[in-house]
């Protein structure tokens, strides 16, 4: 805000700048109405239920309860789901960054015949709605006996066309010359791969492991699926259970969403350059 | 294909730990404990699970059983995925109308051995319960609870517009009476809850109504008769008076939740809430319940939870034994001593009376000789499911109740032709 | 990392002989994992849901083979036009936040040393778990005492049950969905506009060209790769809604849910709720089929609207 006020009359000193105030004030608007929901969840589940749903709404709690809170990690089991949600997350972010640079590095630099009908069978994939996989999926995960396991969360996510698709798109725009410097040098392909190639798409892995671990983090339709019998069940999972508990203990449920929300956005506030950058990667090769 | 591979390699394990356990040492056996796991949708009842469990455990020490709680809202689906892919639990809660599809499909214990050699009298539970759990002949779950129906009231809000506690002398007609008295919109008081309710609601007035809601035969429904939409009438006319929040509000907030925030005077709903009601310290004495109003005769259904147990159980011998337990007086007990539920156990609900002294619940046990079992035709989950969306606009007001009745009990009857 | 190497290999004139590049035996190595993992877990399930779609799949017990008739059932079902419908209305109102998108991404590259803040405040409802954004705006929607209803109520407007009465539930799903994509939309959109080359503002300025004209004239141009990118997301992204509808509508008893289904949604339902596997498999199928048109369509149509400079 200060800097807004600041900023605007330099900006038509200098003549011909950009005048910045009403940028500013379309922007502050825009960002009210974006947190506004935030807010007012924060505001909530610090009220009494009755006080929740009162009308005319109260603004500011009444009185401070914790009700909420109490009520929320008296009843989900907080701390192992978010295990299983961080277990599954570094599963799936891991395997998926592991198998996708491999296949794509072979999809841009080695080639084979047949390259391209199997690349190409590659990309028809990202056209298919995953929610199409799902028995499928379902029945695999239940044929290994792995129903109700941690590896089973993150098992279809490892692999993944988007990603592979991702990779080999970095790896294509990547001069040739370290590469074979490198080989003259006696390395052989695994050691070109591991120790020239991958640091040079540093940048792509990280916008593909912030990709990934949103989708992992976010999933609650395979999770309910596969995981019937209510173990291994991930974040996402408990707050929904929570709603159909207490589906209109308002405080109980904004305790909820904002404890189970916290871990990303902590997160994502440390990492904010690589979130940002993997979006924006994400869009340009795309 | 893979599901009868899956099903003969899960015969072949089970057939070899089978001979493995009588043919092999009993000294290794009996070391070996065997995990249990027993699922139920109520965190309100977990607790009594879990001391149920505990004192089977002291008679079984060689069996864990592991209670586990899920969200009302994925019980069903988790249950059968589960069933389907191996993974249900052992023992778990059933309803009549999930009953049949589960017993038909072959996922059931069969417990008519056990129920046999464990000595226990089916006489024992409600007929109308028993019956429910019964297929071909067989049974494949026992009854834990049962449950009639009665209507709820806040007594502070009677007090508050002047009107007399129902009793059981009322007739519809006090109903809509005092539903207008009590509704007072300033405040944000409603005289009743009037939802698209069949257990707690159009269901007993149907029958109060002396209608039908399934034909005896069980091949189609009933709803478009005289009687029948007059029942239903009873609801539709209570939302045409304004005396209850209307459907959009109550799908906002659902019934109980509106009779817990006290904005509802009266709520017609089953046994089962007591213990939620008397648990609830901003109810503290403002709450009892009354018999249902009369129509042309009294009526409430009455179902209950039965405890059955998975066909693919690793351990079907010890879950017999549990299941056995669960429907004794033992685990009755338990149950009627917290307050947790109306056991089926007869003899054994005095207990569940004392628990709650403050409600007048043997308004539930003495509607037991008027009551009707719930009707649990045909695939019932499915066509229930349909309820909300061919009634709902009877309750708006936008559909004549006689025309939504008709195209609700034809899309039953197409149900119900299914099978 | 430094490439004086390359010197003695061009010297020594045996590049290609000394270097050979690595064989098709290393490409299997490196493609085998994703190859077996798409083919079983992708390839294999689809061919899977294909053929069940041609099958009556009952909850317990053995399919058999109906034919087309889970299409049929299904073309003639009210209730899969109905979500049809319900998901081609939420993706049309999906696609308008994709220029409000494009505005805010402008406004905000201008907005100087703000443009962090702001573009942390556009971006929280994108890492918010799905399930509890739809618990946050239900309660903001609720029609007797929700946040929306009482501010409309400050402009003398009558607010209206939101998530409980079916002519609007799919507005207030739509009203979500661009909160919760706007952010990421603008980051995608944020890079296409740091990509476009600033002495072009310059030049048109010298023109004598205004702040909007030069936004419609070069800005939005020049952006079209990025625009067309963000609307095939937002196109997939909202044919596959599911989560919101979830956790907005379930749980309570909502007379509002049966005409307020889509595709997905009703695909969860039919395939794992009802188990009728069979038809779930139809409406899977018929699901990939409209993606496929739309994305093709876009396609199709972008060579009239998408400038690649």
């Amino acid at each position: 805000m200060a800097e807004s006020v600041r900023s605007a009359p330099r900006g038509r000193r200098r003549g011909g700048g950009p005048v910045t105030w009403p940028v500013h004030a379309v922007l502050v608007v825009a960002a009210l109405v974006m947190v506004t929901p935030f807010a007012w969840q924060i505001l909530t589940m610090f009220k009494t239920t009755p006080e929740a749903s009162r009308v005319p709404p109260t603004v500011l709690p009444e009185e401070f309860s914790g009700h909420a809170f109490a009520t929320f990690f008296g009843t989900v089991p907080f701390w192992s789901m978010f295990a299983v949600s961080a277990g599954a997350l570094v599963l799936r972010v891991a395997g998926q960054l592991a198998v996708a640079s491999l296949a794509g590095y072979a999809f841009a630099r080695i080639p084979f015949p047949g390259r391209e009908a199997v690349f190409g069978l590659f990309i028809a994939m990202l056209m298919v709605p995953s929610q199409l996989f799902l028995i499928g999926q379902y029945e695999i995960v239940r044929g290994l006996g792995m129903l109700d396991t941690l590896p089973a969360l993150a098992i279809p996510g490892l692999f993944s066309a988007f990603g592979t698709f991702l990779m080999r798109q970095a790896f294509r725009t990547m001069p040739k010359d370290y590469e074979e410097a490198a080989r003259l040098d006696g390395a052989g392909t695994f050691q070109v791969f591991w120790h020239v190639m991958l640091p040079m798409a540093r940048p792509t892995l990280a916008a593909l492991a912030v990709l990934t671990g949103l989708y992992s983090w976010n999933d609650l339709l395979w999770p309910l699926i596969v995981s019937p019998s209510g173990e291994n069940r991930p974040l996402p999972v408990g707050l929904a259970g929570l709603q159909g508990q207490f589906g209109t203990d308002y405080p109980t449920l904004m305790a909820g969403a904002f404890v189970c929300s916290i871990p990303l956005v902590v997160v994502f506030l440390v990492l904010q350059r690589q979130f940002f950058a993997g979006i924006a990667s994400s869009g340009l090769k795309g | 294909m893979t599901r009868k591979w899956t099903a003969a390699v899960a015969l072949a394990a089970a057939t070899a730990m089978l001979t493995a356990c009588s043919g092999g040492g009993s000294g290794a056996a009996s070391t070996e404990k065997v995990t249990l796991t027993y699922a139920n949708w109520s965190e309100d009842q977990s607790p009594a699970m879990e001391q149920i469990a505990a004192e089977f455990e002291k008679a079984n020490p060689d069996i864990d059983v592991r209670i586990q709680t899920l969200p009302w809202t994925e019980y069903w689906s988790t249950l059968q995925v589960g069933a389907a892919g191996g993974t249900a639990p052992d023992a778990f809660w059933m309803l009549a109308d999930h009953f049949r599809e589960y017993a038909k499909g072959g996922q059931l214990v069969d417990l008519t051995e056990s129920v046999k050699s464990a000595g226990l009298d089916l006489g024992v539970y409600p007929k109308a319960v028993t019956d429910s759990y019964t297929y071909e002949g067989k049974v494949f779950a026992l009854p834990k609870d049962f449950d009639t129906n009665g209507i709820w009231y806040n007594k502070a809000l009677f007090d508050a517009a002047k009107v007399a506690y129902p009793d059981d002398s009322w007739t519809w007609q006090d109903v809509q009476d005092a539903a207008k008295k009590l509704t007072d919109k300033a405040k944000g008081v409603w005289g009743i809850a009037a939802p698209i309710d069949p257990q707690g609601g159009y269901y007993n007035t149907i029958l109060q109504a002396g209608g039908q809601i399934i034909k005896p035969d069980g091949t189609a429904s009933d709803f478009a008769s005289p009687a029948s939409v007059a029942g239903l009438k009873f609801w539709t006319d209570l939302q045409a008076a304004g005396v209850s929040p209307t459907l959009k509000q109550l799908s906002d907030t659902e019934a109980v939740s509106m009779f817990e925030n006290q904005k509802v005077a009266m709520y017609f709903s089953g046994a089962y809430w007591a213990f939620r009601f008397h648990n609830n310290a901003g109810l503290k004495g403002k709450v009892d319940v009354a018999p249902l109003p009369q129509g042309v005769k009294r009526a409430t259904v009455t179902s209950g939870i039965g405890n059955a147990g998975y066909a693919g159980s690793k351990h079907p011998e010890e879950l017999k034994k549990f299941l056995a337990f669960l429907g004794g007086t033992k685990a009755a007990e338990i149950q009627a001593a917290t307050g947790t539920v109306l056991p089926a156990y007869q003899g054994t609900q005095e207990p569940w009376l004392k628990a709650m002294p403050e409600f007048d619940l043997k308004v539930f046990i003495d509607a037991i000789d008027y009551s009707v079992p719930l009707p649990v035709a045909g695939n019932a989950a499915e066509w229930q499911g349909l309820a909300a969306q061919y009634l709902a606009p009877a309750w708006d007001g936008a559909k004549p109740v006689e025309q939504a009745a008709k195209e609700y009990q034809d899309a039953v009857d197409k149900v119900l032709a299914k099978r | 990392m430094t490439s004086t190497t390359t010197t003695p290999a061009r010297r020594l004139g045996r590049r290609r002989a000394g270097v050979s590049e690595p064989g098709a035996g290393w490409a299997l190595v490196f493609i085998a994992p994703a190859v077996i993992g798409l083919a079983a877990l992708y390839l294999w399930p689809f061919l899977s849901t294909f053929v069940k779609s041609f099958q009556d799949v009952p909850a317990f017990g053995p399919a058999t083979f109906v034919g087309a008739g889970n299409y049929t059932a299904l073309l003639g079902d009210e209730e899969f036009w109905k979500a049809f419908g319900n998901s081609a209305l939420y993706t049309a109102i999906i696609l308008l936040g994709v220029p409000l998108a494009v505005v805010l991404a402008a406004l905000v590259e201008q907005a100087g040393r703000g443009r962090a803040v702001y573009r942390v405040l556009f971006f929280l409802p994108v890492v918010t778990l799905p399930v509890a954004v739809g618990m946050v705006w239900r309660f903001i929607y609720n029609g007797d005492f929700g946040l929306l209803n009482t501010v409309l109520a400050w402009f003398g407007v009558h607010g209206q049950f939101w998530v409980a009465d079916a002519r609007f539930t799919i507005y207030a799903f739509g009203v979500v969905g661009i909160w919760m994509s706007l952010g990421i939309n603008m980051i995608i959109l944020g890079a296409g506009l740091q990509a476009v080359p600033k002495d072009l503002y310059e030049a048109a300025s010298l023109d004598g060209a205004g702040r909007v004209r030069q936004f419609f004239h070069i800005t939005v141009p020049l952006l079209t790769p990025s625009i067309f990118f963000v609307t095939i997301l937002s196109v997939i992204g909202a044919l596959q809604m599911f989560d919101l509808i979830f956790v907005m509508l379930r749980g309570v008893n909502n007379t509002a849910l049966a005409d307020s289904k889509t595709i997905v949604y009703l695909f969860y339902e039919k395939a794992f709720v009802q188990f009728d596997q069979g038809y779930g498999a139809a409406v899977a199928i018929v699901l990939l089929i409209v993606i496929m048109i739309a994305t093709a369509v876009q396609f199709r149509l972008q060579r009239r609207w998408v400038f690649y400079g």
